[in-house]
């Protein structure tokens, strides 16, 4: 079997001005299905460009990114956003919800654009996740009348709600308090156990470090010999 | 789809002062463009009702007589038969009436005009006493009463004239005045008659100013022409829009039961007089026309008016697609980073684009919408008001002596499709560049 995410000599870079930036450098990554993997690094070392990459709303600048087994440098745009859509979930430090809909709304929208489920189907697998995540009294506020525990609480559960075979966080918990951030990757690492959901952040706090299966740490765009902090969940086969 | 109505709607709610903004200028021009409309189909309405009371029915079926080649005569003989085969002929038929024809000069106390006569047999008359609006004394004659005075119906009796009232006006004569009309006969020789005033008529515009109706024995008796004469046979049909099939189906019945035909030229019939007089030929000639034919000197005066209401509009719409433009980019550049949220999750490009242009075509049929409704409102109240236009210049450029607003349901719908399509059209290019947006930099941008 195949790992779920697989990186071959990537290289990704960016034109600042007249420079170019060199945000990763000839990357090699394999992650199984089930992984809770945290990719640690400090501020400007390539953990956010790792993630997009593996996400695929960017592309390597040369070198290949493999999402269960489909190159995404090879997908046009169009399969590029069916690839997200069916096999990705998205996590964002700033929660990036939508301002103008509701706790259900939110959750609900990937599952309106995969357009595969009856209004029933959606409303029974969001009421779940809602209840998963604790917001059954929120339903029907919107971002704006939510604390930041609460709003990435609503961005989990849009990041799950379509069963997707990765998650991906960018520092979710950096725009939390500790006590907060703690109760949220105890929530995700308990969906990884339930649902042997691939997980992978991005980080710099030791704490949420020492909640993962693996660490993948990244210095100016290499990766470093990784450790494995706990033992992780049994990979199973996710769609 | 659903969802990306919900979201427009609901960006559109959250950003009230903007919307709001953008909505009052678009709705400011829908109200303007539906005015601008009502007063053009106002006019044409007036056009219709001018032409078709004072120079045709829906169809007009008239007839050139020429003893010799020099002489003519604006009559059909032989009506009897003629008016026979045309009412078997016209399909969808409300009403026939006949106009005696004839033109000279009308002697007042004050003055003289040339005009054309339209004599009329007031009994068989179904529609013309309703479609005339009767001035009041004191708009024709200086201390008159402002009130009514006399009954066109009275053109049942013989010797009788209805005029119009800038004609009045001119004449220096009032209702129950005589006044003196001196025309020439087939032979050439000039003939009197006097007529008794018995109503004047609201003015409709150029058209008035130059028709009176009398009774039609007096056209007989000035002429000399027989019983079995008139001038023309004036078709109303149940449905206006049908008169150009109605004209072709009797130009060929006419044809086939062996009348000389005229060419089908379209213009009224006082122009092609002089045309005809020179011609060389003798006896009868049919002439079909429509009253489109009969007003056609003037439907300059209806197309100048819907060309100078898209102009106005084209201009406004102009300047607000530029404000709606702006909004969107405005709309584009505060929510990046919820477009590159939203391509994240999976939101292709295609949807991103109906994203924004659903936002701004909302918008735009919203207010639109507003904007032809209290369009609507002030057209209704406008024209109950019947507001006097002033000037006579204005009078004859308008075809009426009070202002006269008319809109349909599709002149409203064309103005809200028009307008709401504007504005969906002024949202593409912002609309596009958010959906080029790559979610990696939308989200960068977000950060």
């Amino acid at each position: 079997m195949h790992p779920i995410v697989e990186l071959e000599n990537v290289v990704k870079e960016y034109p600042l001005g007249r420079v170019t930036v060199r945000a990763l450098r000839q990357v090699n990554l394999a992650l199984d299905r089930g992984e809770f993997t945290v990719v640690a690094g400090p501020s400007g070392s390539g953990k956010t460009t790792l993630l997009n990459l593996v996400g695929g709303i960017d592309v390597p600048t040369s070198g290949e990114v493999r999402i269960d087994g489909r190159a995404t440098s090879r997908l046009s745009d169009r399969a590029l956003t069916a690839l997200r859509l069916e096999k990705l979930g998205f996590i964002f430090q700033s929660f990036n919800l939508i301002n103008v809909l509701d706790v259900v709304q939110n959750i609900e929208f990937p599952l309106l654009l995969q357009g595969e489920l009856s209004r029933r189907e959606r409303r029974v697998r969001v009421d779940a996740l809602v209840e998963r995540v604790g917001l059954q009294e929120q339903v029907r506020q919107r971002p704006g009348e939510l604390s930041g525990g609460q709003r990435q609480r609503v961005a989990i559960a849009r990041a799950l709600v379509t069963r997707p075979a990765i998650v991906l966080a960018d520092e979710p918990t950096a725009n939390l308090d500790s006590a907060t951030g703690t109760a949220i990757i105890e929530l995700m690492r308990e969906i990884n156990h339930t649902d042997h959901t691939t997980f992978i952040f991005s980080t710099h706090d030791p704490k949420v470090m020492e909640r993962a299966d693996r660490v993948v740490p990244i210095l100016d765009g290499r990766l470093e010999a990784d450790t494995h902090s706990r033992s992780r969940a049994a990979p199973v086969e996710a769609r | 789809m659903r969802i990306l109505l919900g979201i427009a709607l609901r960006n559109l709610v959250q950003s009230r002062r903007r919307t709001a903004l953008v909505g009052v200028a678009i709705g400011g021009v829908t109200l303007l463009l539906v005015c601008l409309l009502a007063l053009a189909d106002g006019v044409r309405d007036n056009l219709v009702r001018a032409a078709t009371t004072i120079s045709a029915g829906h169809v007009s079926v008239a007839g050139f007589f020429k003893p010799n080649a020099t002489n003519l005569n604006a009559i059909v003989t032989g009506r009897a038969a003629l008016r026979k085969l045309v009412e078997e002929n016209v399909d969808g038929l409300d009403y026939i009436v006949e106009r005696h024809r004839g033109w000279g000069k009308v002697v007042g106390n004050e003055g003289t005009l040339q005009v054309g006569f339209s004599g009329v047999v007031a009994e068989d008359e179904p529609a013309l006493f309703d479609t005339l609006s009767l001035a009041w004394e004191s708009e024709y004659l200086a201390g008159g009463r402002d009130e009514v005075i006399g009954d066109p119906r009275e053109l049942a009796e013989p010797g009788t004239m209805v005029l119009f009232a800038a004609q009045a006006r001119r004449l220096g004569v009032r209702v129950g005045d005589t006044v003196t009309i001196k025309t020439e006969t087939l032979s050439g020789q000039t003939n009197t008659a006097d007529a008794r005033i018995v109503a004047v008529a609201r003015d409709l515009g150029l058209l008035s100013s130059y028709a009176v109706f009398v009774d039609r024995g007096l056209i007989l008796d000035l002429y000399r022409y027989n019983e079995d004469t008139t001038g023309a046979f004036w078709i109303y049909l149940e449905d206006i829009d049908r008169a150009d099939e109605v004209m072709r189906t009797l130009r060929t019945a006419i044809a086939e039961a062996g009348y000389a035909l005229r060419e089908h030229e379209s213009d009224p019939f006082y122009f092609k007089v002089s045309r005809v007089q020179t011609e060389d030929w003798t006896g009868q000639q049919i002439d079909v026309t429509t009253w489109r034919d009969e007003v056609s000197f003037l439907t300059f005066i209806v197309t100048g008016f819907s060309v100078l209401t898209w102009l106005i509009t084209t201009i406004l719409v102009s300047v607000i697609a530029v404000g709606i433009m702006n909004a969107i980019w405005t709309a584009v550049r505060e929510r990046t980073r919820e477009v590159g949220t939203m391509r994240a999750v999976g939101l292709s490009r295609g949807r991103v684009l109906a994203l924004f242009l659903l936002e701004a075509a909302l918008l735009g049929l919203v207010s639109s919408s507003a904007g032809a409704i209290l369009g609507l409102g002030l057209i209704t109240l406008l024209d109950a008001l019947s507001i006097r236009i002033p000037a006579e210049a204005a009078q004859v450029i308008l075809l009426s002596d009070t202002l006269h607003l008319r809109i349909t349901p599709q002149a409203l719908a064309s103005a809200v499709g028009v307008l709401t399509l504007l504005t969906a059209a002024s949202a593409i290019w912002p609309s596009v560049q958010a959906a080029a947006l790559r979610p990696v930099k939308a989200l960068q941008h977000a950060e």
